[in-house]
């Protein structure tokens, strides 16, 4: 008995394997790496109708961004990942390490109509912008007024706050923009963190998550906050009158960029790929989803649509971004900085 | 009950190589980059290096006071609600065991989340503060010591409790009614009674609540924030914002060296009450 269950498995296994080797020889297979966030949004917008344009096969890997750059430091004599998308910083990090090569512009049939800002953030051909997000500061427009970044700080106001950990993305552009309202913008941010640390005592939180603050937002735990763009829509559905700042210093922000892996055996396949993506149908797409916000700028949204996300020319010449190259030489020293004036 | 040691060697073999591959190895691995000289060779510097910082310095020394407080805490929780538990009919007994046992079938981020409500300046807690007069502004309670304490307590105390309840149970009927008649007050019956016969259950009710405490993430993130960082909350940010795993790998070996020292001790402290009383 137990010979003949043996052998149908074995027969099984093998008439699977006979099935499925012919189709896999002639199908192309393009990794992508990407953040675990809205998948199932992407599977339909972006995935699946590339797969039917290019015949080939998508393989998705998904994770945090310092889970992907190990995985993709791994394997960089023979590299697994044809394409990833990480944040801007992120891709001066991989440039660095080697890990990723220059972007052939010229095969991007949509590379001219993306926002200038999003041609080359890093300055270096490594990596083209997909989505880019402001941050500033949502606030109780009944409990208090901010025309500045350091309004956050005033002793009226600093109780009802809950300000970005130095670790979280909006942490170091936060207190960025701190420093340029104190007049004190070095690249260590040591006047803003100092500024930040006087008032810790006071700060009800320095959140990590930001989907915490609606929470906190709804039991008037806190007043204000500085936050993404991307994480908007829900404080505006909290009943209460919430308004997103405009300070003088302006708005910050960040840029998530696509990069094209060292030795990638696939890369005009890649190259195609990003290109889909940019396209102005599928960013337009991704923009109604309220997924990402449009790096092409011929993607025209309605005011609805627009107003949960960073959108239109004058938003992207406005934000002032943290260099990534700041950033990068910076990184260590700002949470050694934080941890001594804040963390304890 | 088996012929020779050989045979029950074997049988234990298949647990054991699954154990090692799985577990140990991995995890020996992760704790030796810790012991690991960028150079070459093996070094203790991260360990000098870590322990040199005061923020370091700091969260170690918090880590360690929430986790003996929780424990502490907890058994004195512990006992007296076990006490109640067991004295109670049997079908009673078991409704209420379930109770105590309900919590631990919630998800931790779901309890966590609930503390948020209950301890917030709106939360019920300040209400009730308020309208007793006993303070007159909200206390700030979120993103405290206090709150992670009020937290970790509510995690791991019913797993003190149940540890309790079947020491307790397992303790001779008349060994209190026995002491009660010779004359023993009841702290007497509690200190020289009672908890001899119920240290096994304080040992790994303890080590339980310890370890528990000092390895939750979840509960410190989310009550104290960065603001009260502890060992877990520091080695996430290591490794998921820093990058650092040679820092994460020490804090590692920190936790699960304190882990078993809090064991060891609290077994000693149990045979020491031993030996006194076998000598007298």
């Amino acid at each position: 008995m137990n010979k003949v269950i043996l052998a149908s498995g074995a027969a099984l296994m093998l008439a699977m394997g006979a099935a499925q080797t012919p189709a896999q020889a002639q199908e192309k297979t393009l990794t992508i790496s990407v953040y675990a966030l809205a998948q199932d949004e992407y599977k339909q917008i972006v995935y699946d109708p590339f797969q039917k344009i290019c015949g080939c096969k998508l393989v998705v890997e998904t994770g945090n961004s310092v889970e992907r750059f190990a995985k993709m430091e791994a394997n960089k004599a023979n590299p697994v990942v044809d394409m990833a998308v990480i944040s801007m910083a992120d891709a001066l990090a991989a440039s660095r390490a080697g890990l990723i090569d220059k972007v052939d512009t010229s095969k991007l049939s949509n590379f001219g109509k993306l926002y200038d800002i999003a041609k080359d953030p890093n300055g270096d051909g490594m990596s083209v912008g997909y989505t880019f997000y402001a941050t500033s500061i949502a606030y109780r427009s009944d409990k208090m007024k901010i025309d500045s970044w350091a309004d956050l700080l005033k002793p009226e106001y600093a109780s009802h706050v809950a300000w970005p950990n130095v670790t979280t993305n909006q942490g170091p552009p936060a207190l960025y923009m701190l420093g340029l309202a104190l007049a004190k913008d070095t690249p260590d941010l040591k006047a803003p963190i100092e500024a930040v640390g006087a008032k810790k005592g006071e700060i009800v939180t320095f959140y990590e998550k930001s989907s915490q603050l609606v929470q906190l937002m709804q039991q008037e735990e806190i007043w204000a906050a500085p936050i993404g763009r991307f994480t908007w829509a829900p404080f505006t559905k909290l009943g209460f009158p919430i308004a997103w700042a405009m300070p003088k210093e302006g708005q910050t922000g960040g840029m998530n960029v696509m990069t094209v892996t060292k030795g990638s055996k696939n890369r005009d396949l890649a190259l195609q790929f990003m290109d889909f993506w940019l396209s102005t149908e599928v960013q337009t797409k991704l923009a109604e989803k309220l997924i990402d916000s449009p790096s092409n700028k011929d993607v025209k949204l309605s005011e609805a649509i627009a107003n949960n996300l960073t959108y239109g020319e004058e938003t992207a010449k406005s934000l002032k971004l943290i260099p990534s190259a700041v950033a990068l030489d910076n990184r260590a020293g700002w949470i050694k900085t934080w941890n001594e004036k804040v963390g304890q | 009950m088996f012929q020779n040691r050989a045979e029950a060697l074997a049988l234990a073999l298949p647990a054991a190589i699954f154990a090692a591959a799985v577990f140990l190895v991995p995890v020996v691995i992760l704790l030796s980059d810790g012991f690991r000289s960028p150079a070459g060779g093996w070094t203790i510097s991260a360990y000098t290096d870590f322990f040199s910082n005061s923020l370091n310095q700091t969260v170690f020394l918090r880590t360690l006071r929430l986790g003996a407080l929780v424990t502490i805490a907890s058994a004195v929780i512990g006992y007296a609600a076990a006490f109640a538990i067991v004295s109670l009919e049997p079908g009673a007994k078991g409704k209420v065991t379930g109770l105590v046992v309900l919590p631990l079938m919630i998800s931790p981020v779901a309890r966590t989340y609930a503390w948020i409500v209950i301890l917030g300046r709106t939360g019920i807690v300040n209400q009730a503060f308020q309208a007793l007069g006993i303070t007159e502004a909200p206390l700030r309670i979120l993103f405290s010591e206090t709150a992670i304490f009020i937290g970790l307590l509510q995690l791991f105390l019913p797993l003190m409790i149940i540890s309790l309840i079947s020491a307790l149970e397992n303790m001779p009927k008349d060994a209190i009614p026995a002491a009660l008649v010779l004359g023993a007050n009841w702290f007497q019956v509690f200190w020289k009674v009672v908890l001899p016969l119920t240290k096994e259950g304080l040992v790994i009710g303890g080590t339980l609540v310890f370890t528990g405490s000092l390895t939750a993430y979840i509960t410190p993130a989310i009550l104290g924030g960065s603001k009260v960082l502890m060992l877990e909350t520091l080695l996430y940010q290591q490794v998921a914002v820093s990058n650092n795993f040679v820092a994460a790998s020490v804090i590692a070996f920190i936790l699960i060296v304190m882990s078993f020292a809090a064991n060891i001790l609290l077994k000693r402290v149990a045979t020491a009450r031993n030996k006194q009383r076998s000598q007298a």
